[in-house]
Formats: structure tokens, C-alpha cells, sequence
């Protein structure tokens, strides 16, 4: 069903519609929001109140811009909010990876050989990133986590971020060399 | 640009295992029906908060409904005292006899007690002693000013008739 009509019937109160629109966009929002906390329970908290904020400021939704934009905005500024508030309280709870990670040539190939298992191999690593991504201010490892992990274009992290395009990029770049700088033993 | 991403891919690619980081099977199964749960429950909430706010700022309907809620019999004679106070007042309602005559009528029949008591009329208020205040103010002819100004009410008309 077409998005704009289920936006529509979600404002009058329609539940059932937008129910449709949480199963749409569930995966992603809770993934942006994962991976700007590292800690699983907080991202399912997060992603549920930026859902049901976003249920109740469906009147002020002007369909300025898609509604996958508007919802993202939500979930960034409450999880922004969220960080600044547990400052100095970062507390890792990843979740597990999936079974695909232990068979990605690329990942292999980043795993030092002298590393005896695979499995744990992989796992300290996911910590060390996620470590390292921590460490970056929120700005910029939202930039890193919606455009290398999410995939997602400078324009439409630019719509998000409500910013310009060269903030997006000059901010990406600079993440980038955080991180290089935090994984350099494991990026040679 | 791009020399930039050359210079990160081995980074992007590291990057890329936190998509590998998945949830526990089966955590959007119940997803979207936790948030309606939880918008259902907090539409429920709102309606509590409003009848918490009326008893707020009418803390006796609380007390008499907390009062409703003991003592049962107290609830049913407060009702029964209302249905008797209706059927009361309906009684009243349908006997002409008993009903309020109009104000306009009542106005009018003002110069009829004019002319009934006169005397009662042409007193003066020093005179009659103590005047009711429920005494009709019924004189019509304007009293005099005590200061010799001509009073608001009774303008002097100086009329000639036209087409002299």
C-alpha cells in the first residue's frame, strides 16, 4: 500500500495502518540506533519511543519531506538527547553476529593470522569498533553509521542531519580519521 | 574525493561487519505490537490523567464519589433524592396555575397599581416611613433636580408645525 495513504490513515488514528508503517521501518530505525549506543536494550527503548513520538506528532507532519525522513529525524534527535545525557555512563551490550560475518572475504582478510579461532577473532573485533566508534562525538558517528554501514547518501544523511552536504562530508572525513587513527592495528 | 575513499576502504570494510550485528531471532516479530501497546496504553493513561485533573480542581465530586464507592446506600438515596427532585420539578412545569406570569405583563400592569394606589404613590419616602425594597419604583413623573438643573429625562420640546 502506498506510504502517503497509510500516513494519512495513521493520522486520523488509524493503529492498524500504522502498525504497517512501524513494520516498514522498524529494522532500520533500530539499526541506526544500535549502532549509535552499541547497547542493544537501549536501542529497543529508543526505537519504541521514536515510534509512538512519532504516532502523536503525525498532526504536525507536513509531508514536507518522505515520512521515512521525518521518522528518522525523530529517532537521531531522541537518541542525540539520550547520549548527552548518559555521557561518561557508556556501557557496551552488543548483540551476537550473525552467521554470514564468519564467511565475508573481507573480514576474514582483516583478522590477523595469528588470531587462534575465527569466532573470537571476529568478536574482539566488533568490540574494538564498536570502542572506537564511542569515542567519536554523535555528529560524527551518525555520519559513519548512516553512510558505511547503512549506506545511505550524503543528500539523504544531509536531510536527517539538517544540514548541508559539504557539513556531511567534511564530518565523514574527519570521523573516518578517528577511526583510522583507534583501529590502526587492525586496519594494516 | 575519491582518493579519500581509496585511502578509507580498508576501513569501510571493517566498518562493514557492524551490519553483521543483528538482533535476536524473532525481535521484530513482536515489535510493532509492543509500540501499539504501548500507544493504547498511554491513549488510556490520558484519559485517566483528564479525570485526575477534573477531581484536581473539584476535589469534593472526588470525595463524593469515594463516598459513592463506601457506603452504596448513601449512592442509591442520592439518587433516588435527584429522580424525586425531577419528577418535582416536572410536576410544577405542567400546572399553568403555578407558572411565573410573563415580565412584559408584569410591566404593564404597573400603571393599573398606579391607579389602584395612588395614595401609596403620592407619599413621599419620608413620609410612608420605612419603604420596602421590594416596592415597585412606580411614579412616572421625573423628579425635580434639588440643584435646579433640568432633569435628563424630561427634555423641553419647542415645536412649530412647518410650512409657515
Amino acid at each position: 500500500m502506498d506510504e502517503e495513504l497509510l500516513v494519512r490513515r495513521a493520522r486520523r488514528g488509524d493503529l492498524e495502518a500504522y502498525d504497517e508503517l512501524v513494520r516498514r521501518h522498524q529494522e532500520r530505525i533500530y539499526a541506526t540506533i544500535y549502532h549509535m549506543t552499541s547497547n542493544h536494550e537501549d536501542a529497543n527503548d529508543l526505537a519504541q519511543e521514536s515510534f509512538i513520538k512519532a504516532f502523536h506528532a503525525l498532526k504536525s507532519f507536513k509531508g514536507g519531506s518522505s515520512f521515512y525522513t521525518w521518522l528518522y529525524r525523530i529517532a537521531v534527535n531522541k537518541t542525540i538527547n539520550f547520549l548527552k545525557q548518559r555521557k561518561n555512563r557508556m556501557h557496551m551490550s552488543l548483540n551476537d553476529l550473525d552467521f554470514n560475518a564468519e564467511h565475508d572475504p573481507d573480514l576474514m582478510a582483516l583478522i590477523s593470522d595469528n588470531t587462534p579461532r575465527r569466532a573470537a577473532g571476529l568478536t574482539e573485533l566488533q568490540e574494538k569498533l564498536n570502542a572506537a566508534l564511542l569515542k567519536l562525538s554523535e555528529p560524527h558517528r551518525l555520519v559513519v553509521v548512516l553512510h558505511d554501514v547503512q549506506g545511505q547518501s550524503h543528500e539523504e544523511i544531509a536531510k536527517i542531519m539538517d544540514c548541508n552536504i559539504g557539513t556531511v562530508r567534511s564530518r565523514l572525513f574527519y570521523a573516518r580519521q578517528q577511526l583510522q587513527a583507534s583501529l590502526s592495528d587492525y586496519l594494516k | 574525493m575519491n582518493e579519500n575513499e581509496n585511502n578509507f576502504e580498508s576501513l569501510r570494510r571493517l566498518l562493514a561487519l557492524k551490519r553483521h550485528e543483528t538482533p535476536p531471532p524473532g525481535y521484530f516479530n513482536n515489535f510493532s505490537s509492543q509500540v501499539l501497546q504501548q500507544i493504547r496504553a498511554g491513549q488510556t493513561n490520558q484519559s485517566a490523567n483528564l479525570a485526575e485533573e477534573l477531581f484536581n480542581h473539584a476535589p469534593w465530586l472526588a470525595r463524593l464519589l469515594h463516598a459513592f464507592d463506601a457506603r452504596p446506600l448513601l449512592a442509591s438515596g442520592f439518587a433516588g433524592a435527584l429522580c424525586m427532585l425531577l419528577l418535582i420539578g416536572i410536576v410544577y412545569a405542567e400546572r399553568p396555575d403555578l407558572s411565573p406570569q410573563p415580565l412584559l405583563q408584569a410591566a404593564n400592569n404597573t400603571t393599573e397599581l398606579a391607579a389602584v394606589s395612588p395614595t401609596v404613590l403620592s407619599q413621599p419616602a419620608d413620609q410612608s416611613g420605612i419603604v420596602s425594597s421590594t416596592n415597585p419604583v412606580l411614579s412616572l413623573q421625573p423628579m425635580g433636580s434639588p440643584f435646579g438643573q433640568q432633569n435628563s429625562l424630561a427634555q423641553p420640546v419647542s415645536f412649530s408645525p412647518s410650512g409657515n
